[in-house]
């Protein structure tokens, strides 16, 4: 149980550090946002002295700091100028999106690596093997951005798959079966392509993981007492490998969630890529703090999960 | 082998090392004692092993010595001075009087280095030659050793095992210590090897009075090479004496179980009256 | 030793793979901001040695190109005009790496042709050539980011891991904190808080400073590594023994045992930092027109009618694949040495 608080505390401490961090980098960034604000003239002044005020622009720097970590966990987050409005409303939905693409993503990206992860580990040295690490070298070496280019331009050549956004027109008009069918479609394509730029490293890791619980003399021990191949890979090797792979896990997430930055501007998901993008474009600071937030937040949490995994599978720390 | 027991070289008194250990997931410390209370002395020109079994404490101990590892307590008197109170300097020259060999001279030695470098290098940090010297002092000392001035280019990697050894005496002599302490120095060797080091270490001696520490789980060698024993345990020395005292009439406990799971040679059944069941 | 020659050999590779990119200007025909305006959208040229009555040509040509009467937007090729493909052409002038005057590029055709080998964006402006230019922006980006970080992290995870304690805690939880944020969404935070309109050498080196800023977590965490276990060593506890300073034990033993990750680091961060900087631009964060980074090239794609019509605008990224491949075969033929190097 200490074990856990200790990480509890620890997520939330990053969490802080890296709110901290945000805060002080955009602050620094040049520019008077009351100024800015003042030449809108879709903001009328009252509006403007309640931000300065809920806000402390010109207040020194903690007081800013705080009064911001106050809108922030009453569910304001800042304010957006570009939008107009508080912050939280406008992240909310589009993170619900953003994790929507990078849960699932997660999942198919494993559900595809594991197996042949396992597969290659087992078959190590023989010509499959070989062939299989060139062609995963090769997914590896394309970038994301060309893998992404491509399958919009599927999309858009074939009709399969609609060539972005989360529904089509008409979409309430649909019935619930209807409408799930319909996001399902929309996402598809960001989520088999996030899961196919993931996939290579994680069947590279999956394999030496495995490869190295294979070698283990307890596996000889085992292949020696006449255990089958495969119940030794899945019952014996597997288990054995958890605890590199569970980290895996959490390292996977980031490098997803990065990712999926760069899918859903190409792909035109709603998530918080194009929010961030858009928001970095009209120097819109309390956006970009939000997102970053947000995006740490999952991270730590996948982390998070990813520890408490390790923790519940792995008896050596409980034993402590 | 006998020994003239004249003044001591090292006394250590009431030596003690502990270590604060945690726990890689829960995070709590412990202390581990890995010596308690030593008292040694050390006598000058003589031999003295240093036996116990693995984890008694014998490196640490040694270790200390070298002034490789702090100790939490103690003291350590070496040739009349008191090494854990000397400042940065004084310790820097005082560190040329005693040396280490280590006991796997594949990781003592830096693969990357050849062996004249490896040899000059003690001379090098001691600021003792200049450039153009070293090279020659180096192929001095491993001729010294036993080895040709044609390998003065191989690395480590090129040595066998006992050639390894070799190099790192020498580069352990380059300072002309007093005391060398030799820590397991022969357990990876075969037994010809090790019989042509200690030949080696036996003329050494002769030739530049040194004074010798050796760390030793071979009580079969330590027979053959020590003038004094000191029985460890536990982080403690529990007896101390000259070898056939020690080996004749063994007083703790511990040694004499330490004798009883050694063979030893029929000659020293008939010497000594002791009761060493086979 | 037969890694290290294959390493070696792999090396020798992909620092050739960047010649004609550092001696752009004469690899490529044009000059990066050079449109043909007439010539919009031109696919590749093709090059042939047979003409279309059948004759043989030694010196290889193209045909021109003149508007598709039926189709807006499209070329059909003139057979009437042929234009001999030479090498060794003096062209436009240009000083070659910035410093030495030159005219002569490596190969063009007899004018008023031009030979587009990628095709032509929407304004008319040679790919091929823009490509190599561009190669100039995104790989020195991507080296120089990488060097930062490569040496960022080593001066970082050395110093805590040869000190230890709770200086090495601390450091380390601090690159937990870098670890732990969405390298992307963190790039565009920093992008955010640096100005948007400024010079575009300015813009450069902010892109390369931060993208290497950031990414000095990982590369420390493995110096560090190796910097803890080489410290544990016997020949330092050796050379402590014979009296030796830290620095001494640093600079003499330590670091060159870090040497070769280090390599292999530098291998596989600079196709990442590469890709970093080439999205950023994609984007429109970057390194902005006409400054013809790889992002930038790929940055019309963005366009539906674009991405669907011409195809060659695709070539700059698939090109990247190989440009990778070669990197990664490097890391992987040094990270094989590596391990083979008893230690």
């Amino acid at each position: 149980m200490r074990y856990v608080a200790r990480r509890l505390a620890h997520a939330v401490l990053i969490l802080i550090a890296i709110s901290f961090l945000s805060f002080v980098l955009l602050q620094s960034a040049p520019g008077n946002y009351l100024d800015d604000l003042r030449m809108n003239p879709r903001i009328s002044a009252q509006t403007i002295n309640a931000l300065r005020d809920k806000y402390g622009f010109d207040q020194p720097f903690p007081v800013r700091y705080a009064r911001w970590m106050r809108s922030t966990l009453k569910g304001d987050m800042g304010f957006s100028f570009a939008y107009n409005g508080a912050v939280g409303p406008l992240v909310w939905t589009r993170a619900r999106n953003t994790l929507l693409l990078t849960g699932s993503s997660t999942l198919i990206a494993w559900a595809l690596a594991l197996p042949l992860g396992v597969w290659s580990a087992a078959r190590k040295g023989r010509w499959d093997d070989r062939l299989f690490s060139a062609a995963t070298s090769t997914l590896l070496a394309i970038p994301d951005l060309l893998l992404f280019l491509l399958l919009l331009l599927l999309a858009a050549r074939t009709g399969w798959f609609p060539a972005g956004g989360m529904a089509s027109p008409g979409f309430d008009d649909l019935s619930t079966l209807g409408k799930v069918k319909d996001v399902c479609l929309h996402f598809a394509l960001p989520s088999l392509g996030l899961a196919l730029v993931s996939m290579p490293i994680l069947v590279r890791h999956i394999r030496a993981a495995m490869i190295e619980a294979l070698e283990s003399p307890f596996i000889r021990a085992a292949r020696g007492h006449g255990i089958p191949q495969k119940r030794l890979l899945w019952r014996y090797a597997l288990p054995a490998a958890s605890n590199p792979l569970i980290s895996l896990l959490g390292l996977s997430i980031a490098g997803m969630l990065s990712a999926s930055a760069i899918v859903e501007v190409v792909l035109s998901w709603p998530g918080l890529g194009p929010l961030m993008v858009q928001a970095v474009l009209s120097r819109d600071v309390y956006v970009v703090l939000a997102v970053v937030m947000l995006s740490s937040a999952f991270l730590v949490a996948g982390n998070l999960v990813a520890d408490l995994l390790l923790f519940a599978s792995d008896p050596r720390i409980r034993v402590e | 082998m006998s020994a003239a027991r004249t003044d001591s070289l090292v006394s250590v008194r009431g030596l003690c090392k502990s270590y604060v250990q945690k726990r890689q997931f829960s995070g709590a410390k412990f202390t581990v004692d890995a010596l308690c209370n030593v008292n040694l002395e050390i006598p000058r020109g003589a031999t003295t092993a240093l036996v116990g079994e693995s984890g008694a404490g014998k490196s640490t101990l040694v270790r200390c010595v070298a002034l490789l590892e702090k100790p939490t307590g103690g003291e350590i008197e070496f040739d009349g001075r008191n090494l854990l109170a000397l400042d940065t300097e004084e310790l820097f020259r005082a560190r040329r009087q005693f040396q280490l060999v280590f006991q796997d001279p594949t990781s003592s030695l830096n693969p990357g280095m050849t062996a004249a470098e490896i040899v000059a290098e003690p001379l090098v940090i001691q600021r003792e030659v200049t450039k153009t010297d070293r090279r020659r002092k180096a192929i001095e000392l491993m001729e010294h050793v036993g080895l040709t001035s044609a390998s003065a280019d191989k690395r480590p990697l090129e040595f066998s095992g006992g050639q390894r050894q070799r190099l790192a005496i020498a580069r352990a002599l380059a300072l002309r210590p007093k005391l060398l302490i030799l820590d397991e120095a022969f357990s990876n060797l075969d037994l010809a090897t090790r019989e042509s080091i200690l030949r080696l270490l036996r003329d050494l001696q002769a030739a530049h009075s040194l004074t010798y520490l050796h760390v030793s789980h071979d009580l079969r060698m330590v027979f053959d090479l020590a003038d004094e024993v000191a029985v460890m345990y536990e982080g403690r020395i529990i007896e101390h004496g000259t070898a056939l005292e020690l080996f004749a009439q063994p007083q703790h406990h511990y040694t004499r179980g330490l004798l009883a799971a050694t063979q030893l040679p029929a000659r020293l059944a008939t010497d000594c009256t002791a009761e060493a069941p086979r | 030793m037969k890694q290290l020659r294959k390493g070696g050999k792999l090396l020798v590779l992909l620092a050739g793979l960047h010649v004609p990119i550092l001696l752009a200007s004469f690899f490529a025909p044009y000059g990066f901001s050079e449109q043909n305006r007439e010539r919009p959208f031109a696919p590749p040229s093709r090059i042939h040695f047979v003409d279309s009555v059948g004759r043989f040509h030694v010196r290889p040509f193209v045909y021109g190109l003149k508007d598709d009467p039926n189709t807006f937007g499209a070329y059909l090729v003139d057979t009437q005009e042929i234009y001999l493909l030479h090498f060794l052409v003096p062209g436009s002038s240009y000083r070659l790496m910035g410093l030495f005057p030159a005219r002569k590029h490596l190969f063009g055709v007899d004018e008023p042709g031009r030979i587009f080998l990628m095709g032509t964006d929407g304004y008319g402006r040679d790919q091929f050539t823009r490509f190599i230019y561009g190669g100039q922006i995104s790989l020195a980006a991507g080296i120089l980011a990488a060097a930062l970080s490569l040496l960022l992290g080593t001066l970082i995870g050395s110093f805590a891991g040869f000190c230890g304690g709770w200086i090495d805690n601390v450091v380390m939880r601090g690159g937990d904190i870098f670890l732990a944020l969405p390298w992307l969404y963190l790039l565009f935070a920093v992008r955010a808080a640096l100005p948007l309109h400024i010079a575009q050498w300015q813009v450069f080196l902010l892109l390369v400073a931060v993208i290497g800023l950031i990414g000095w977590a990982q590369p420390a965490r493995l110096i560090r590594g190796v910097v803890l276990s080489a410290k544990e060593r016997n020949f330092v506890a050796a050379a402590r023994g014979f009296g030796a300073s830290d620095f001494y034990l640093l600079r003499r033993h330590i670091l060159p045992q870090t040497y070769g990750v280090m390599l292999t680091q530098m291998t596989l961060l600079i196709p990442r930092y590469v890709l970093a900087e080439v999205t950023l631009t994609f984007l429109g964060l970057g390194v902005g027109e006409p400054m013809p980074s790889w992002g930038s090239l790929l940055f019309a794609l963005q366009q539906y009618y674009v991405l669907s019509s011409y195809w060659w605008m695709f070539l700059p990224a698939a090109l990247l694949v190989p440009l990778f491949l070669a990197y990664f075969w490097t890391a992987d033929a040094l990270q094989e040495h590596l391990k083979s190097v008893p230690l």
